[in-house]
């Protein structure tokens, strides 16, 4: 077999019982890999409705067809489960080198299943797949438990795991792979500690076969090429994700004090400029990556002192401006413990952001905060929050919930910056129209990646459009969404496509995989991707109504700053959207749009 | 006028920002003085031939250029210009 393993694992937790089945090719030609070939399988095997902490619900863990091969950044994986955070559909993809390890080992898919009676973790090498006692591991951060993995099992074993917060159920709990790494949004972590799953280690000695070397080794080499000729490419490597900072700030656009603000007069502090210049010690990059946007950081000040990676953009931002803190060191910290913990930073540092803005509408009271203050710009409070979060202590137990329930608690769920109850990234959708139509939409709730238009909108890529206009923006949310769920499905990292475009991916995966490709096949492959997560939310409940963003970004307008007296203008975009996907106005897809993309009967129960 | 630069064109303008008395007529007359001010390091990386390089994005109180006049949006004694390159994240 070519491109794809051939096998797919599946390990019942509560019986101890691992199996081994073919990868159905039809599918994994339909819906390529990782992503796509993991909500296919998720939305074949699990009743949509079920509770995402019971042991009827699946966590699928999916490399890709390029994880492993020398494409560029081909390093990704996605974790698919229902997300306890949100309800629906959880696709959460990490980097590293985890995924091209399971590829190695052989396998096309690992899904775990049931609920394991005792804390477990799996030990993978080539055919041998192991469940192993984890109870020394249980309460372990997650350094500390690569660690004791890699010297029980091997010292070259890449290590999937949970931290507390994952074995707590904190609905905002990451996998973490080789300690720095995230599967970051949803709660996948949740997910896997209701299933008393520590970690998954794996070593793999196996080659990937290719089905066209030359075709494949051609087209790889076209495409680094243009990677490396991209100087937006060249930027990332430079300062890292963090670069972001700054213009967005200048567009007046960077969320500040819960999205009550669009400017962070000193934001600078906070960027990549700054980072670069005091806490950097190397840029990294992951498995095969032209780019390395990663950051290896160091703090020396005693206060937070400590080695680890990141901050990037989202984390920098939302535990910096979103909270009114400008203390680089403190945001690096909370980074760090996010990582530690086992959290997804963009809704750890949001979390706080919406505590803050209770506290000082006088909505969480003093006496519940244990002494901690916590008005806007308090650092120190912050990085509390942070560690009190992941271990549910304190206040903590209540952000362990998110912002919306927690914001919820209080009576004022106004005060969440979500949609789909999970929250809602870097970019404030009042000065930038298209980035809100992607929030609103996303399946895997408020999500800036899987719609990337900030690359047209703010960047400068493409056809450079206007942020404030709402003229074609839906038709460039559909094409980001759909080009991102391809290449997210076929394992490879997003910034790929700062250099690449659909014909450079549909030349590598038919050289790989022998299926021949088009752009527009590619493409297509993302739509159905797309389709068949929505249908799976429509499964669960949700609905148009869903499809919304948080009052205070529809009616307040932006106070100050450059993109002052601008409001989402959402309920203009919608409809267009909608038509554009050939959905009904109720946000359903038609059976003759599934039917065009080989999805029909799919539509049942939706 | 104030003028804000930002990642590789830090090190190129010799500053972070300054406040700038005398204010051309257009972002193309600045870039031109900025250009000979600075130096052939900063006018080759930004308005190579006393042309935009298309890596640049201009701001202008916030906006691209490229969505008001371009290179000839007009300048007042209280406008903000930012002067980035092109970068990415997520």
């Amino acid at each position: 077999m070519n491109g794809w393993s051939g096998t797919i694992a599946r390990i019942n937790l509560t019986t101890g019982a691992i199996t081994k089945e073919r990868t159905n090719l039809k599918d994994a030609a339909l819906f390529l890999g990782a992503r796509g070939l993991g909500v296919k399988i998720f939305s074949d095997e699990v009743d949509a409705t079920v509770d995402p902490l019971s042991p009827e619900n699946k966590l699928i863990f999916v490399p890709g067809p390029f994880s492993g091969t020398f494409a560029p950044s081909a390093g990704r994986y996605h974790v698919v489960t229902k997300g306890p955070l949100t309800g629906a559909i959880a696709g959460s993809n990490s980097g590293g080198s985890w995924g091209p390890e399971l590829r190695y080992a052989g396998y096309d898919a690992l899904i775990f299943e049931g609920k394991a009676e005792k804390p477990v973790y799996v030990w993978i090498k080539d055919d041998r797949i192991e469940l192993r006692d984890a109870t020394h591991l249980w309460g372990k951060w997650v350094p500390e438990t690569t660690e004791a993995l890699r010297a029980e099992t091997d010292e070259d074993a890449k290590v999937a795991c949970i931290g507390p917060a994952g074995e707590k159920q904190v609905l905002i709990a990451a996998i973490m792979n080789e300690m720095h790494r995230a599967a970051g949004r949803s709660g996948v972590g949740a997910v896997m500690g209701s299933k008393n799953l520590k970690a998954v280690a794996v070593v793999g000695t196996k080659p990937i076969k290719v089905a066209d070397p030359k075709a494949f080794e051609g087209a790889v080499q076209a495409a680094r090429k243009k990677i490396a000729a991209n100087p937006v490419a060249q930027g990332l490597g430079a300062y890292g994700t963090e670069v972001l900072v700054n213009i967005l700030n200048q567009i007046g656009s960077l969320p500040t004090r819960n999205f009550r603000e669009g400017y962070f007069p000193t934001a600078d502090k906070t960027g990549g400029e700054s980072l670069k210049a005091t806490l950097l010690v190397r840029p990294k990059g992951c498995f095969s990556c032209v780019i390395s946007c990663g950051r290896v950081t160091k703090i020396k000040n005693p206060k937070y002192a400590g080695e680890g990676e990141g901050p990037e953009y989202e984390a920098g931002w939302c535990m910096g401006a979103d909270c009114a803190i400008d203390n680089l060191e403190a945001i690096t910290k909370a980074n760090h413990l996010c990582n530690e913990l086992g959290m997804d930073s963009i809704s750890m540092g949001a979390t706080v952001a919406c505590a803050m803005d209770l506290y000082e509408a006088g909505l969480i009271p003093k006496e519940e905060t244990g002494g901690l203050d916590l008005h806007f710009g308090n650092a120190d409070t912050m990085v509390a929050l942070t560690r009190m979060t992941g271990l549910r202590e304190g206040l903590g137990d209540k952000l362990a919930l998110g912002s919306f329930r927690l914001a919820s608690l209080y009576g004022h769920p106004e005060y969440s910056m979500t949609v789909k109850k999970q929250e809602i990234p870097a970019y404030d959708p009042r000065g930038v129209q298209g980035i809100g139509l992607e929030y609103a939409t996303c399946n895997r709730g408020g999500c800036h990646v899987k719609g990337y238009t900030i690359a047209v909108e703010v960047l400068g890529q493409g056809p450079n459009l206007d942020p404030r206009v709402i003229t074609a923006k839906p038709f460039w949310v559909k094409l980001f969404q759909d080009v991102t769920a391809a290449v997210d499905a076929a394992g490879g990292c997003i910034f790929g496509t700062f250099g690449m475009d659909v014909g450079d991916y549909a030349a590598m995966l038919s050289g790989l995989t022998g299926v021949q490709y088009t752009g527009d096949s590619f493409l297509q492959a993302g739509e159905r991707i797309w389709n068949l997560e929505r249908l799976f939310n429509l499964k669960a409940g949700l609905t148009k109504k869903d499809d919304t963003l948080p009052e205070r970004l529809l009616n307040m307008a932006v106070p100050e700053g450059p993109a002052k007296g601008m409001v989402s203008r959402l309920s203009e975009m919608l409809p267009e959207y909608y038509q554009l996907r050939g959905w009904d106005e109720d946000g359903v897809p038609t059976e003759k749009r599934l039917e065009e993309l080989q999805l029909a009967g799919e539509l049942v129960g939706a | 006028m104030e003028v804000r630069y930002f990642a590789d064109i830090r090190p190129l303008a010799g500053t972070i920002e300054e406040a700038r008395t005398s204010v051309p007529p257009t972002v193309s007359d600045l870039l031109a003085v900025l250009s000979a001010e600075k130096g052939p390091a900063f006018e080759n990386r930004v308005f190579p031939g006393g042309k935009l390089s298309d890596t640049m994005i201009i701001l202008v109180n916030g906006r691209n250029i490229l969505h008001l006049n371009g290179v000839q949006t007009p300048l007042n004694p209280d406008d903000v210009v930012a002067v980035f390159p092109m970068v990415a994240g997520g």
